[in-house]
């Protein structure tokens, strides 16, 4: 009788202190993740939501219709995906053999290992003007190289948006770079030896031990730089070509030159989409890394 | 020793290499925009003059007689000491709640918290700036304060979560066990310890605002003119003031650099590396 | 295969020398035994055999072809690291395959090689593993395997055992050694564990602060070290100042003893190891002193003993003696001659325990 009663009362502590531990939990949360709740998930829940409202309130579908049938956002589209992955493949060939380099030591590593990273607090504008300076025609390369005899093709507002690709291109590399080195120098030293001993040369190491291993950093770092150029605003509108715009140029005329808000929400639907279907991708490479050794350790 | 020495040898090359990589894609551009901060405009600088034939202090005079630059520092200043602090005070608890208590929805808050650095920025800053329009918030420093913070805080609660796991549990068990509260665990044993991390994620929030052009171009202007935006009116406008651009451009980066120096010397290099290296 | 050599081997860092002119020869076939407390330079001196790290001066032979210079990609040298260092994102089969593959060899020559080292060390069985799904002496077996597996001309070890609990690390160390002796393989072994140095080692090399304090057999490494810090390095032994008269000495407590190595200019003292001194309680004759200090440990007892004003530890083996207890006035028998020790630079060892 007696221990039936201690039982419940002892159920009911418990209970009363997982309540009390929740609130806790709660309220250390509701700063951070309160914050952007409201500042992020508020805005991009409307984004959503907007894109399939129509100006006078009613849900529909005609946004998405526009979006996908008008010749300019669909080459918008394209244009926004090609200028997210060619400075991505770019930055990340550079990437991978810097932060290899940077794993050796030579004469003024230090210095180097802190003047490579500038272009990380660089903005993208400042990133945007110093490729007009050097490669825009007047720039400095088309002074030295007419007088050779070169005729360089256009690299500033050019269809193929070379210029915004070199921007991006330049003010991606040191993040890459310093993650892909953080990865890297994260391995273990001894794993290196080893496979040095036991008959690998550099090249070898780097292909067949400290990539692979690195490939979780790697991927994060691919990532990361293909959504902030996915959605970078500067660097095309000052640097790329007046036809075709990426989504992010046509989401700011659109909405603050023309108020017409609806076709923007669908614009930034369509841009977090593809960004969370990259994360996606990049979940699904990290599980099968991880994964399938959880799965073969669980046989066991 | 003969390897001895040819690793140095191999060493020299690569530091030659490398030196010659940063001078091509960091010096010269430096440089030849230092050559338009200084160039004269009465003469000129028309191609095919590789460097310009004469020189002057005129377009900085020009940029600081606008008093409108000065202004534009201060602010740019102001906007950045204070996203910084505000997201250091808001990322600690949620931080705290992240490293140290294991709960049903943690995973779901980790990739929400992470989510303003998948979305593009301009998705948020767009669909906030038209929110802010109808609170009265556009073209205020409030509001860019706002909406720096969204970009900031997710990095903050990052590096803080990831430097407060690397504290053991038991340290605040001890200070428990030697009479501490756990409010005053915290405040004694755990803040302390997240310095490096408030030191880290702080000098890069302050740099991330401070450099920041897209959000705070899309709330504030073009009554809130930091640096940046400033900048954007003398490139992004009909006509390309270049030389403008030039000294600006030096006094954005500045503060920057001096910035980005102070926390390379101060924060341990792997910060930023363990808070970004898996997502 | 052929013995190895090392000459006037330097390693400077930029303050200190990690090795300081090291000479050593290491003969066909046998392992020797690097020894010594941490920081020593027993570690530099293996991973410059190894290639991984480049000696400032000096040189290292293999038979007559001198391979200082010579990257480890090119020494075919195993070598077995203390954190295992196995690729963790490889299979066991893999691990052992990547050195063959890294000789070209084909692919069923590597699948037979592979199976029979694997086989040596009994964890065919384990395969289809990845490192992390194996126990750590199951790593460590992997790790042996992937060393023998590519036939070095040399096999080095860096204190492979010692992130292994007690019981696994003595089988291991046995196997290691049953191994070694079957490859015949010339082998450098690093430890700071002086029991597995000598169950381990043709000869025992002790290194303090870069360089070799005294090299030797196991047994009379143990038995008539010439220095101090070697005969407290390897076991414990009671460094005790004793009266020196020709070859007599007397000790604190009365006794008088002949020595065995008389003629040494200003000896630290006789050596007389714990083990080496018989014990009894006094009753009534003439005590050299009392126990101060006793230690049950199952397999034995260690008492310690105040006589003559000096400290004197004595170990009783065996279960079945009647203990003694603390402040009971006893008599100490030691061996019939003793063995007097050098000062030597480096001191005594028992400070850095």
């Amino acid at each position: 009788m007696t221990a039936i009663t201690e039982d419940h009362t002892r159920r009911a502590m418990a209970k009363r202190d997982q309540w009390a531990r929740n609130r806790t939990i709660l309220l250390l949360l509701l700063p951070g993740a309160g914050y952007l709740l409201f500042f992020f998930g508020l805005p991009l829940l409307r984004t959503v939501v907007g894109s399939f409202t129509s100006l006078d309130g009613a849900f529909t579908f005609d946004l998405w219709v526009e979006l996908f049938s008008e010749p300019v956002y669909i080459d918008g589209l394209f244009f926004s995906l090609w200028l997210a992955i060619a400075p991505t493949v770019v930055a990340l060939v550079i990437s991978v053999l810097l932060a290899a380099l940077l794993q050796a030591t030579f004469p003024g590593r230090r210095i180097f290992g802190a003047l490579y990273r500038i272009p990380l607090v660089v903005p993208g504008i400042v990133a945007a003007f110093l490729v007009m300076v050097m490669l825009d025609r007047g720039g400095m390369l088309s002074r030295i190289a007419e007088p050779l005899g070169i005729d360089l093709p256009r690299m500033v507002r050019d269809e193929w948006g070379i210029g915004a690709i070199l921007a991006s291109t330049w003010k991606n590399i040191p993040f890459m770079t310093l993650i892909i080195g953080g990865a890297m120098s994260a391995i273990n030293r001894d794993v290196l030896h080893a496979a040095r001993t036991l008959g690998a040369g550099r090249l070898t190491v780097l292909l067949r031990i400290q990539l692979p291993l690195a490939l979780p950093g790697i991927s994060a770092a691919v990532l990361l730089t293909f959504i902030s150029s996915l959605g970078s605003y500067a660097i095309p509108n000052l640097l790329g070509p007046a036809y075709p715009l990426p989504l992010s140029v046509h989401m700011y005329e659109q909405g603050f030159r023309r108020g017409n808000w609806p076709i923007v929400y669908a614009m930034g639907t369509l841009l977090s989409v593809a960004a969370i279907f990259v994360l996606l991708a990049y979940y699904s490479l990290i599980g099968r890394l991880t994964g399938s050794h959880a799965r073969r350790e669980a046989r066991s | 020793m003969s390897d001895t020495r040819r690793q140095k040898r191999e060493g020299r090359w690569l530091a030659v290499g490398l030196y010659g990589y940063l001078a091509l894609v960091m010096f010269v551009p430096l440089v030849v925009i230092a050559l338009w901060a200084f160039y004269d405009p009465a003469v000129g600088w028309y191609p095919p003059d590789i460097v310009p034939t004469s020189y002057s202090v005129e377009p900085w005079r020009e940029v600081l007689a606008d008093r409108g630059i000065i202004g534009s520092l201060v602010l740019s200043l102001i906007i950045s000491t204070t996203v910084t602090f505000l997201t250091g005070a808001l990322a600690f608890p949620t931080a705290w709640a992240l490293a140290h208590f294991p709960f049903r929805i943690k995973r779901a808050v980790e990739v929400f918290v992470l989510a303003p650095m998948i979305v593009p920025g301009i998705v948020v800053a767009v669909s906030l700036g038209e929110i802010f329009f109808r609170l009265g918030l556009t073209q205020t420093v409030l509001g860019v304060i706002l909406v720096q913070t969204v970009g900031t805080l997710p990095l903050m609660i990052r590096i803080l979560t990831a430097t407060l796991e690397g504290i053991p549990g038991e340290l605040m068990l001890a200070a428990r066990t030697l009479g501490a509260s756990p409010r005053r665990a915290l405040m004694r044993i755990a803040l302390p310890m997240a310095w490096p991390g408030f030191l880290a994620g702080g000098l890069l929030s302050f740099i991330s605002s401070f450099e920041d052009f897209e959000k705070t171009f899309m709330v504030g202007a073009p009554g809130v003119q930091p640096l940046s935006v400033r900048l954007w009116s003398y490139l992004g406008g009909e006509i390309l003031i270049f030389p403008t651009a030039a000294v600006v451009t030096f006094i954005l980066l500045a503060p920057t650099l001096i910035i980005f120096f102070i926390a390379e010397r101060l924060m341990k290099e792997n910060v930023l590396a363990a808070g970004m290296g898996k997502l | 295969m052929a013995g190895l050599s090392i000459r006037g081997l330097t390693k400077a860092f930029d303050q200190v020398r990690a090795l300081d002119g090291v000479d050593l020869e290491v003969p066909d076939g046998q392992l020797v035994t690097l020894l010594g407390p941490s920081g020593c330079g027993k570690t530099t001196l293996l991973r410059s055999v190894a290639g991984i790290t480049d000696p400032t001066e000096g040189g290292i032979w293999l038979g007559d072809r001198r391979i200082d210079g010579v990257p480890p990609e090119r020494r075919n040298f195993g070598m077995v690291f203390q954190s295992y260092a196995l690729f963790p994102h490889m299979s066991v089969f893999k691990n052992l395959a990547f050195g063959l593959e890294m000789r070209r060899l084909p692919r069923s020559e590597i699948r037979k090689r592979v199976a029979q080292a694997l086989h040596l060390v009994d964890m065919e069985a384990m395969a289809g593993r990845l490192p992390r799904q194996l126990s750590g002496g199951q790593q460590q077996r992997v790790a042996l395997a992937r060393a023998i597996v590519i036939e070095p001309d040399v096999l080095l070890f860096d204190e492979p055992l010692s992130n292994l609990d007690a019981k696994l690390r003595d089988s291991l160390r046995d196997q290691l050694r049953a191994l070694q002796r079957r490859l015949g393989v010339t082998s450098i072994y690093v430890t700071h564990d002086q029991v597995e140095a000598m169950a381990l080692a043709d000869e025992i090399v002790i290194m303090f602060s870069g360089e070799i304090v005294e090299r030797g057999d196991p047994v009379s490494l143990y038995r008539r070290p010439i220095f101090r810090f070697t005969a407290e390095f390897l076991g414990r032994t009671n460094v005790i100042e004793a009266r020196l008269d020709g070859d007599r000495c007397r000790l604190p407590w009365g006794d008088e003893r002949s020595v065995e190595n008389p003629g040494i200019d200003d000896p630290a003292g006789v050596a007389i190891r714990p083990e080496d001194i018989a014990i009894s309680t006094a009753n009534g004759s003439d005590p050299h002193g009392e126990i101060a200090e006793r230690m049950f440990l199952g397999a034995g007892t260690n008492y310690v003993v105040d006589a003559g004003g000096v400290r004197v530890r004595v170990n009783v083996a065996g279960t079945q003696n009647d203990l003694i207890d603390i402040g009971t006035p006893v008599r100490l028998t030691p061996p019939k001659s003793l063995h007097l020790l050098r000062r030597g630079r480096h001191g005594s060892a028992e400070a850095l325990a």
